[in-house]
């Protein structure tokens, strides 16, 4: 194997892995930085979106009814939650209360979904457009990868026309400025953080249904992939949307040449990067320091 | 008059009826103690991963423990005692499990354990089992070793090894077309041992390997692995993943068309595994610590309980492993005439037990059960909603166990 067709097999390896990074690191950054809340139940949103969406794709045989139905599932799951629990905590202005709660519905999402569905792996096989692989330089590549690089590129720049672009967007990053301002002159804040905290669930949920041709949905995907988030997240800057993409791509090449050229070190290598990156900019790549 | 002076030295009717029924109390006191002793349970502690990466293999520990539980007590249980599990979590991490197993002596009062997950568990418990007089028996340990360098006492393995696994896998793949092989493992204790006893094996075999990887526990992403494989231009590769990180690198290796590059032939193929993966899974090769199609009274007796008792289900190899080892625990103590772990270790050494995998021998030396070898192809069979293991080849034990307190082979 040449030297380029390696970088470029690698490169996209990394990018497929970036993009399923991507979507559950960049709910998490989007529900920081609007409310301010560490949501330690992403894990199981994500992990609640692959179960879902194994039980959509099995019984409708179709990946993308699953793709688009299951993500909505679990937004309304997320919209659910906020409306009934954790909108009463906002006037406290207590993180440790933030924390408690959504690591309550992640302990209660992990029960439900092992009650549901029970302790066996579930497994979706990858649709039948995406099966196969495309020749690189006389090297196989999964069309599936290549599927996901696409979909991660869009849902990025379409996230990111929305904050910057639209009018919601725009009051939705006036929010996260200053909620009170934003309230004073007639705009519904209430009505901001639960679209926010929905569509955060929501894209957690697309990385779970995404990631589940890949790893199969089982007990405890949550936990193996809420850590990466949260590195992601802090790498970036804590909030940033724009860190967020910045942030999975990094780790992503991290991951994938680390395992490649220090295999001992595949996994320390990324919280390597982290310290190295919050020594240098202690508020992340994008973030500000508080 | 009489009662008068009863009344006057203070032995009042009263006191006389309390003192009596003490008396009473005391002196049969010890015959009840007896039948409570006849009744109580024996418990045996299930030490195993609940939560965590390997939860499924630990799910199907505690399947196969509450089946157990039902049929022994339902026939009288074990020497004129029902039998209990306790069962804990260790989450799949070595200090938790010593914790867990310190509990169940301390707490709990039970000194046998089996159930433990991995390999490493097995280890940081063992060295604890003389000071807590406790017996283990392991049902699905690989690491060669813990028969090897670190032989106890006090434990003993039911269950076939990694490397009795990789052995039965050379010697079926001696004679086929693939020269060379790549190999990839999980980087902990059992993948280490697997792989470490497959290059022996396959070598000694005339093949060569021409590379090998060990990926974190925990790892999602195998592209680069995968990379790694393609690039090596092995025609063969033997895998020793299990659990979650099994069936990423399946699911992974299928979406690179791995399989119609290179034989991939693994350690211990896992129903749980063929199920999440389907189709894909058909055409896997390789060993098979217990496959459930094996036939012999005892398996059929098994397999028709399990499957009565969870329906639509196959019994996976750790099932199957487990019901061996609590069967093999048992006779062990009917011979013994006690729970005491010294006597079990005394009676269980030399044993030989007709089990669901054939006759299988508790050697004395080291400890380490001599079980069958078995190699298998993962099948479509009509009438199975999922494809099955289909046994290509049995290896007699003395063909595969190795060399006692060893880990190798020396013919």
């Amino acid at each position: 194997m040449e030297t380029l067709t390696f970088l470029i097999i690698q490169s996209l390896n990394a990018l497929s892995q970036a993009s399923l990074l991507f979507f559950i690191a960049s709910g998490l950054t989007l529900i920081f930085g609007i409310m301010r809340i560490i949501n330690f139940a992403h894990g199981a949103l994500y992990m609640l979106g692959a179960y879902i969406g194994y039980t959509l794709a099995m019984s409708t045989g179709s990946f993308v009814f699953a793709l688009v139905v299951a993500p909505i599932l679990v937004a309304l799951v997320g919209l659910a939650f906020e409306s009934s629990l954790l909108r009463r905590l906002y006037k406290r202005q207590d993180g440790g209360a933030y924390l408690m709660i959504t690591f309550g519905l992640a302990v209660i999402l992990d029960e439900a979904i092992k009650l549901i569905w029970g302790a066996d792996p579930k497994g979706v096989p990858t649709p039948d457009l995406l099966q196969g692989v495309i020749i690189i330089l006389d090297f196989p590549f999964p069309k599936y990868r290549i599927f996901l690089i696409l979909l991660g590129i869009s849902a990025a720049a379409s996230v990111w026309f929305f904050l910057e672009k639209t009018r919601l967007g725009l009051l939705i990053r006036a929010v996260s400025q200053n909620s009170e301002m934003v309230s004073a002159l007639g705009t519904d804040v209430t009505f901001i953080r639960r679209l926010v905290f929905a569509i955060g669930c929501g894209l957690a949920a697309i990385g779970g249904v995404l990631a589940t041709p890949m790893v199969t949905a089982f007990l405890g995907m949550a936990s193996s992939v809420v850590i990466d988030a949260f590195v992601i997240v802090i790498i970036g800057g804590m909030g940033s949307f724009l860190g967020s993409i910045i942030g999975s791509v990094l780790v992503a090449f991290v991951q994938v040449f680390g395992a490649y050229y220090v295999p001992d070190l595949a996994l320390a290598i990324m919280y390597m990067l982290m310290l190295a990156i919050l020594v240098l900019r202690p508020g992340g790549l994008l973030g500000k320091e508080e | 008059m009489a009662n008068k002076n009863i009344e006057q030295s203070g032995f009042t009717r009263r006191k006389m009826i309390a003192g009596s029924a003490a008396a009473v109390s005391t002196l049969a006191l010890p015959a009840y103690l007896n039948k409570a002793t006849a009744a109580t349970a024996i418990k045996i502690g299930i030490p195993t991963v609940i939560t965590g990466g390997y939860a499924v293999l630990g799910s199907h520990v505690m399947r196969t423990c509450k089946l157990v539980e039902k049929m022994r007590n339902a026939s009288g249980g074990v020497l004129g005692r029902p039998i209990e599990f306790v069962f804990k979590d260790t989450m799949g991490k070595p200090a938790d499990a010593v914790r867990k197993c310190q509990e169940l002596v301390e707490r709990d009062d039970c000194r046998i354990f089996t159930g433990v997950v991995v390999s490493s568990e097995a280890r940081a418990i063992m060295p604890k089992l003389e000071e807590w007089k406790a017996f283990f028996i392991s049902h699905g340990n690989g690491d060669g070793q813990l028969t090897a360098k670190h032989y106890v006492d006090n434990f003993f393995r039911a269950n076939t090894s990694a490397p009795m696994g990789a052995r039965a896998l050379a010697l079926y793949l001696k004679d086929g077309k693939e020269q060379d092989y790549f190999a990839i493992g999980s980087d902990y204790a059992w993948g280490h041992s697997s792989v470490k006893a497959f290059t022996s094996q396959i070598t000694s075999a005339g093949k060569t390997m021409v590379g090998s990887v060990f990926a974190p526990v925990g790892t999602k992403d195998y592209s680069t692995y995968i990379t790694k494989i393609l690039q090596s231009k092995a025609q063969g590769c033997y895998v020793a993943l299990q659990g979650d990180e099994g069936r990423a690198f399946y699911s992974q290796a299928q979406q690179y068309g791995l399989a119609e590059r290179v034989q991939m032939v693994t350690e211990i193929v896992a129903q749980a595994n063929i199920r999440a993966l389907g189709k894909d899974s058909v055409g896997l090769l390789g060993s098979s610590r217990y496959p459930f199609t094996y036939e012999n009274d005892a398996n059929k007796k098994f397999v028709s309980a399990f499957q009565a008792e969870y329906k639509d289900e196959i019994p996976d190899w750790s099932d199957g492993e487990q019901y061996q080892a609590l069967d093999i625990l048992f006779k062990a103590m009917e011979k013994a005439d006690s729970d005491e772990a010294k006597k079990i270790v005394a009676a269980m050494e030399g044993l030989e037990v007709n089990s669901v995998k054939g006759a299988t021998l508790m050697r004395k030396c080291d400890h380490q059960g001599e079980n069958q070898g078995f190699i298998v192809k993962v099948t479509e069979v009509p009438g199975q909603s999922e494809p099955v293991p289909k046994i290509l080849k049995i290896y007699s034990r003395d063909k595969i166990t190795p060399d006692c307190r060893a880990t190798t082979y020396s013919s």
